[in-house]
């Protein structure tokens, strides 16, 4: 089962969403300005978010300064419930210039696996202007026969690469094409093998398959730049053990089909690429019986 | 008169009120904006500092930081009063200077206090005082007087502190020693996520992120500033700063870097600009305007030395070829191109032309002198140094040269090594004229432990004849510096990757008066 997941929005494609204007706030008080003239969005406007470790949403912060004068301002964000938020302030310079520069960061935000569904708020703040973005808590997706026991279970890995990020194989996202959009993982030791890439499955399961997807886009063909050898492990009774091997491998997507085995976790020991430099994997899945 | 904290209530209303305050934590005050509730956390847990020492002046500094690696270091948005005092003695006994200062969290409360009035070439001790909570005392030291005559001058100079790859015990042995001054000279941060690392938190968010808007550069100068031995070091000594890339990005240049277009790259050189002054003790001509910092700056030590501060990372071209490691050619020679920006050589060339001093030594981010990387015939030059920048350096040796600059020094970090090497008026010809010495000082911690002599090191040595010496550990350089002679002793550290290494004496430099180069190498 995919779930929905909130993506980035790209600079340059902002949303109109939730704009703070001036003449909409009321004064707050006598003596600090009432109103701002950092108009404040956010994308998307609303969420949705799933306990899982790996698969946090990530709501797009913007603030644009519409005054004349260059200014620094303060963005607070204030959670309610259990949402867990990677920021709760964004400060930036900006400049006040024609046209409007806006000035993005991301927040992600995460709720623990045994949160219950339900509706949640961020309040976002700046110069006592306010905007708030509804938070919906979904479901686990299923877990079950059929289903990928790694999508959005903890990864670790013996290095990441400062352009990617650690869960970014584990994010339910294998098109390779997006590989420049943090949606997959790069190990941070160049030209250094083995590295190794691990998911923790939310409960020991028994698994069969493994589905790699390394890079294979048009920029970067996986014969030149994808995976080439990698030995894959299963975690047992906290023993790593090797389930089956790939070699000289030149495709994006690899199935990889072993004896059942009763698996806490699962390992791509990644031994060699095609060129050589770093392991990429685009998406790792992990499926049982 | 004999007093010790309680002056501290004296000293002005506005400080007498707050302190009151302070004193009486059950009763609120109509005093505005305060509550009557007191902070008992800790606020001065970044330390104390001073720099940019003048014949009667130096800058203190300090940052409000109960929780700092906290949005706002832990402070609520309200500005706060500071009381600050500067005494003659270390007791706080013969108190010469004291005052208020606002601060709140457009600065990330921070203090900076341009101390006028100061005697010269003496010792201060200074301290702050918030909530009735003292801070620990710093040491600092004014510069000597214009004309004055100084017998000697003990200065250390450091760069390159990647918290995550070691122990600060380069600091921890700086502080020991007793120096008049101290020469920061680049990546005091750095900016990039990691994912592992020496010390316990390496994998903390506020280590393993990358740092872009101004929330994230404050949090990690906090995360930097919290080592004891950086704030020891910091406090027994007044430091001169100067930054490097990592304060901002990766090898920026200008308004370029490959993470982003010019406007938007605009915003977090501003956003680190902003947070680097916050944690730096520099004054308010240093104070930015949104993405434009004046950095680069003169000070003088009576008729003994003259250092010019540069900053050849606001101003540069671009770097040529790529950047990257390279064989000189058209480009890095191009005489359009500048490491220091037409604005600056003027300024350091004017400068030089109306120097006095027995020693004129620039003080910045990277080596002037030729690497040659590559063994044999072939000539590969790291395209980030002034060898990036030929025209550029052709122009400031050449301009010494023509104002008759007595003993040029340079001294720089940046490379993650000891690199000492007599400065050439053109390094394509072994045989032309020495006309000044380079000490490049290795990274306090960055690349982790090192060794005396690695491949590149070896090489460096024998492809660059005018470079008299090499080392791969980790340290910084204490000089010692007369009308005679100048000494550079480099400090280093046998191992970083655990704590309580031990710091040694690896070379002592020599460079004579009249004598342009170095002189002397005992290792």
């Amino acid at each position: 089962m995919r779930i929905r997941r909130q993506t980035v929005v790209a600079a340059g494609t902002l949303l109109a969403a939730a704009v703070l204007g001036s003449s909409s706030m009321p004064a707050a008080t006598s003596d600090v300005a009432a109103t701002s003239d950092v108009a404040v969005s956010v994308a998307p406007e609303q969420l949705s978010v799933v306990g899982l470790p790996c698969l946090p949403s990530t709501l797009n912060l913007t603030m644009t300064n519409t005054g004349s004068q260059d200014r620094y301002a303060d963005l607070t964000l204030e959670p309610t419930g259990p949402l867990q938020l990677s920021r709760t302030l964004f400060s930036s310079w900006l400049p006040a210039v024609d046209p409007d520069q806006p000035v993005s960061a991301p927040v992600e935000i995460r709720v623990p696996r045994e949160t219950r569904p339900g509706s949640y708020q961020i309040g976002v703040e700046v110069d006592r202007s306010r905007v708030t973005v509804p938070v919906t808590v979904e479901p686990l997706p299923s877990k079950g026969p059929g289903d990928n026991l790694a999508l959005g279970e903890q990864a670790t890995a013996s290095s990441t690469h400062g352009n990617f990020t650690l869960c970014g194989a584990v994010d339910g996202d294998k098109d390779p094409e997006h590989w420049d959009t943090l949606t997959g993982w790069n190990d941070g030791t160049r030209a250094v093998f083995p590295d190794t890439y691990d998911v923790a499955l939310s409960a020991p399961a028994t698994v069969n398959r493994v589905e790699l997807y390394t890079l294979d886009s048009a920029k970067y063909p996986a014969r030149l730049n994808g995976l080439r050898d990698w030995d894959i492990q299963a975690k047992v009774g906290g023993v790593w053990q090797t389930v089956t091997q790939v070699r000289g491998n030149t495709l994006g997507h690899v199935t990889s089909t072993f004896d059942p085995v009763q698996a806490e976790a699962v390992r791509i020991l990644c031994l060699d690429g095609n060129d050589h430099t770093y392991s990429r994997i685009v998406e790792l899945e992990v499926y049982g019986t | 008169m004999p007093t010790t904290r309680r002056n501290f209530l004296t000293v002005s209303g506005a400080a007498a009120a707050l302190a009151l305050s302070g004193s009486l934590p059950e009763i609120k005050t109509a005093a505005a904006g305060w509550t009557g509730r007191v902070d008992r956390r800790d606020p001065f847990t970044l330390g104390v500092a001073s720099g940019d020492p003048l014949p009667d002046a130096v800058v203190i500094w300090t940052r409000l930081a109960p929780d700092p690696l906290a949005p706002f270091g832990g402070m609520d948005r309200r500005p706060v009063e500071v009381q600050w005092q500067v005494a003659e003695d270390e007791e706080f006994r013969r108190i010469v200077r004291s005052g208020t200062a606002r601060t709140g969290p457009e600065a990330s409360h921070s203090v900076h206090v341009d101390v006028r009035g100061l005697r010269p070439w003496r010792h201060y001790w200074y301290r702050f005082r918030v909530n009735g909570q003292l801070s620990p005392v710093g040491r600092t030291r004014t510069a000597p007087a214009y004309d004055a005559v100084v017998p000697e001058l003990s200065l250390a100079f450091a760069s390159c502190q990647a918290w995550w790859e070691g122990w600060y015990t380069a600091y921890a042995d700086m502080a020991k020693r007793d120096h008049d001054v101290v020469f920061f000279l680049g990546d005091y941060i750095y900016e990039f996520g990691i994912d592992r690392g020496i010390r316990p938190h390496s994998n903390e968010p506020y280590i393993t992120q990358q740092t872009v808007t101004l929330d994230e550069y404050r949090q990690r100068y906090a995360a930097y500033k919290l080592d004891p031995d950086l704030q020891s070091a910091h406090a027994k000594a007044p430091w001169i700063v100067t930054l490097d890339d990592h304060e901002v990005v990766d090898n920026w240049a200008d308004e370029a870097h490959p993470s982003a277009p010019p406007a938007q790259f605009r915003v977090r050189r501003a956003n680190a600009f902003r947070a680097y002054w916050e944690h730096m003790p520099l004054r308010l001509s240093s104070l930015p305007k949104g993405p434009d910092m004046q950095l680069y700056r003169r000070f003088r030590y009576g008729r003994l030395a003259e250092f010019s501060v540069l900053d050849t990372r606001q101003y540069r071209s671009d770097q040529a070829y790529g950047d990257g490691t390279k064989a000189p050619g058209p480009e890095t020679k191009d005489p359009a191109r500048t490491i220091t920006g037409d604005a600056q050589e003027k300024w350091l060339l004017d400068g030089w032309a109306a120097s006095q001093t027995r020693w004129n030594v620039l003080a910045h981010q990277t080596a002037i002198a030729r690497l040659d990387t590559k063994d044999g015939p072939e000539v590969l030059v790291p395209m980030d140094t002034w060898d990036g920048y030929e025209a550029s350096r052709n122009r400031i040796l050449g301009g010494a040269v023509q104002r008759k600059v007595r003993n040029l020094v340079s001294i720089a970090g940046d490379l993650h090594r000891s690199v000492a090497s007599d400065l050439k008026l053109d390094f394509n010809d072994p045989a032309s004229a020495t006309v000044g010495a380079e000490f490049v000082g290795t990274s306090i911690t960055s690349g982790i432990d090192g060794q005396d002599l690695d491949a590149g090191g070896a090489t460096l040595l024998r492809e660059n004849p005018h470079m008299k010496f090499g080392n791969f550990q980790r340290g910084y350089v204490s000089c010692s510096i007369t009308p005679q002679r100048w000494i550079s002793d480099y400090r280093v550290v046998d191992k970083v990757s655990v704590q309580g290494g031990t710091v040694s004496t690896r070379a002592k430099l020599l460079v004579e008066d009249g004598r342009p180069g170095i002189a002397e190498v005992q290792k």
